[in-house]
């Protein structure tokens, strides 16, 4: 304990200095913690983005334009554990025209609590209600906007049997994604039946979402092997998204890293500094008594004392920038997450407690008689 | 009078071949409890190198140093640091008072060091110590606070406070002037005649070493005279 209580004392002795090096902890720790923090929500974001509300794997008929039954969905889940959720489709192509334009949309037919389960409508629907009946469509707010319609609203398309359907305009959804807010339409299960003439049991595709994202490639492939159909992922859809996230990532590492070894160097060199300033202190405890052990401790002390003090103050630093970045008009928000908050913090007491071990050694092998001897 | 300390045959040389200095050679004497000795000799003739290896701050080239029996010479370095604390008070040329701390903290390290608690026992004592040496009313004042004199009173105070069996003084008074030297000798006897603490004193002023009551002197490394004191021995 009295090399704590001398640890503090030197601190104390030389607050600007202290001062100067918790500030730089500090600033390290908080750097840490905001681009960790803002990398994953960031890449979390992208991701939901684009997997959030899709399908995460789609399966099809192997052979060109044939149906899937109904019972795929069933045998996809029960031979696979995570599926969360699998819904029966009906998918075709309408165009739609207004004056002289034409606009090609994709329908998705299926029950609304199917495609709620894919598609989070109830969460996504921005005016109108969600729920769809016969005859009713919901469309995005990009289409809703660009063409001037609103729920309530009738829309004819042309559909791919040749026919024009009628749908009265329920609700408009934003999916986040622009091509999908333009493009996309939801129609009950049974106008996409009658217009693509398919019998109750008969589907286009099994739609599939899946508890980890990121097993998507590995489902697909087991269930195409295993149950003879055609599948695919986001994944594989995506392979350029997710090598940039990748890169991300590793060079949000590489920052953290540089970040912590800028972090040690402060500590160790503050430290080596301190270490010689106290070198008579040290000669005259030493000579006193004070044992090797115990005058190296003072130095590990002075670097738990900044470490903790710096990461402490850097952790509240980081919250700050987290919380500043929030009032900042951008549209997706930092969610800092505690775990990695404390293992960042922990990462920094550590990193300081490590850089003491030369201004340690130095102190627990002073001998008292170079101090006395030379004054 | 029971024996203290024994040098035996020290030999101290620094450095190795031909830089080699043969500071001191052959010095052997005994220490007796309670006694008032100094040690004097020209600058150079290896008075502190004797002092420092009596005080066990530095290890003899040959030669032992006994205390109360107690061979030393196999000692490790935690074991010297512990017999340091326990049995000597040292007292330099400099104070080495710790800067960061008050003139009570510095009074109280001896103790800190050791592990002891500083219970009310120990507080008399410190309280005592600080009366001894005129320092009352001082203790919350920071040591670099104080004058040079005040300081090295702290300094000799601090030395004191594990009341050790041997105060080690190598010029204790070199870097005061006379009222403050002449204070400080006779503190010492003060604190000789209280407790019964052993002294061994380095001056290179004779005028101080006649009124102690033994006199080593060295000379180019050897112990050439070992004298009682006749007149401060006949004035007790
Ligand atoms: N660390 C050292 N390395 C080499 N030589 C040393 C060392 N310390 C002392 N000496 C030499 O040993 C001899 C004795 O030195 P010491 O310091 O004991 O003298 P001293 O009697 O205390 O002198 P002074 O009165 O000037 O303090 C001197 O010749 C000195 O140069
Ligand atoms: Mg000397």
């Amino acid at each position: 304990m009295l090399s704590l209580t001398i640890a503090a004392r030197f601190l104390k002795k030389s607050p600007g200095q202290s001062a100067l090096i918790i500030g730089g902890i500090a600033v390290g720790i908080a750097t840490q913690v905001f681009v960790g923090s803002l990398i994953t929500s960031l890449q979390a974001d992208l991701v939901d983005t684009t997997v959030g509300s899709s399908a995460h794997i789609t399966l099809e008929a192997t052979a060109d334009g044939a149906t899937v039954d109904k019972s795929l969905a069933t045998d996809a889940t029960a031979a696979e554990p995570l599926i969360s959720t699998a819904v029966p489709v009906r998918t075709l192509s309408g165009i739609f025209t207004q004056g002289s334009e034409s606009v090609p949309l994709s329908l998705t037919g299926a029950d609304f609590e199917g495609l709620d389960t894919i598609y989070k409508l109830s969460d996504r629907i921005t005016s109108g209600s969600p729920g769809l009946d016969s005859d009713e469509a919901l469309v995005g707010i990009a289409f809703a906007e660009r063409y001037n319609v609103s729920p309530g609203d009738t829309v004819a398309l042309l559909l791919p049997d040749g026919t024009s359907g009628d749908l009265k305009i329920r609700g408009l959804f934003d999916l986040g994604a622009a091509a999908a807010n333009e493009r996309i339409v939801f129609v009950d299960e049974a106008f996409a039946a009658e217009a693509l003439d398919l019998a109750d049991d008969e589907y286009t595709a099994i739609q599939i979402q899946l508890t980890d994202v990121f097993a998507s490639t590995d489902v697909a492939d087991r269930l195409a092997t295993g149950l003879d159909v055609s599948a695919t992922d986001w994944q594989s859809q995506n392979a350029e998204l997710l090598s940039g996230l990748q890169a991300q990532s590793a060079s949000s590492a590489m920052i953290q890293v540089f970040v912590l070894v800028a972090v040690a160097l402060g500590i160790a060199s503050t430290l080596a500094i301190s270490a010689v300033q106290k070198t008579r202190q040290i000669g005259i405890l030493k000579a006193m008594g004070m044992g090797d052990g115990a005058a190296g401790r003072i130095f590990l002390w002075q670097a738990a004392l900044l470490g903790s003090g710096g990461t402490l103050g850097g952790i509240v630093l980081g919250y700050a920038l987290i919380w500043g970045f929030s009032l900042a008009p951008v549209p997706f928000s930092i969610t800092p997450e505690p775990v990695f908050i404390a293992i960042s913090g922990a990462i920094g007491i550590s990193v300081a407690l490590a850089s003491s071990i030369i201004p340690i050694r130095k102190t627990s092998r002073l001998d008292p008689i170079e101090v006395i001897q030379n004054g | 009078m029971a024996e203290l300390l024994v040098a035996e045959h020290l030999e101290k040389i620094y450095g190795e071949g031909d830089i080699a200095t043969r500071a001191l050679k052959d010095v052997s004497f005994t220490l007796q409890q309670g006694e008032f000795a100094s040690i004097v000799g020209q600058s150079g003739s290896g008075k502190s190198t004797l002092l420092n290896l009596l005080g066990l701050l530095d290890t003899p080239s040959s030669g032992n140093v006994r205390y109360e029996g107690r061979d030393t010479a196999s000692l490790g370095r935690q074991s010297l640091a512990a017999l340091r604390n326990e049995l000597i008070g040292f007292v330099f040329q400099f104070h080495y008072l710790l800067p960061e701390f008050s003139v009570w903290e510095n009074l109280t390290m001896p103790a800190a060091i050791a592990g002891r608690a500083i219970d009310t026992a120990e507080k008399d004592r410190a309280l005592k110590t600080l009366a001894l040496l005129g320092l009352e009313g001082l203790e919350d004042k920071n040591a670099n606070a104080l004058s040079g004199g005040q300081k090295q009173r702290v300094a000799i105070g601090r030395a004191l406070m594990n009341r050790p069996k041997l105060i080690l003084a190598d010029e204790p008074t070199g870097n005061l002037d006379t009222a403050n030297t002449e204070a400080v000798y006779k503190l010492f006897r003060e604190i000789s005649a209280e407790y019964g603490t052993t002294f061994l004193v380095v001056t290179h002023d004779r005028r101080i070493a006649q009124q102690t009551d033994r006199i080593l002197e060295v000379l180019d490394g050897e112990l050439v005279q070992d004298v009682r004191n006749e007149y401060v021995a006949a004035k007790e």
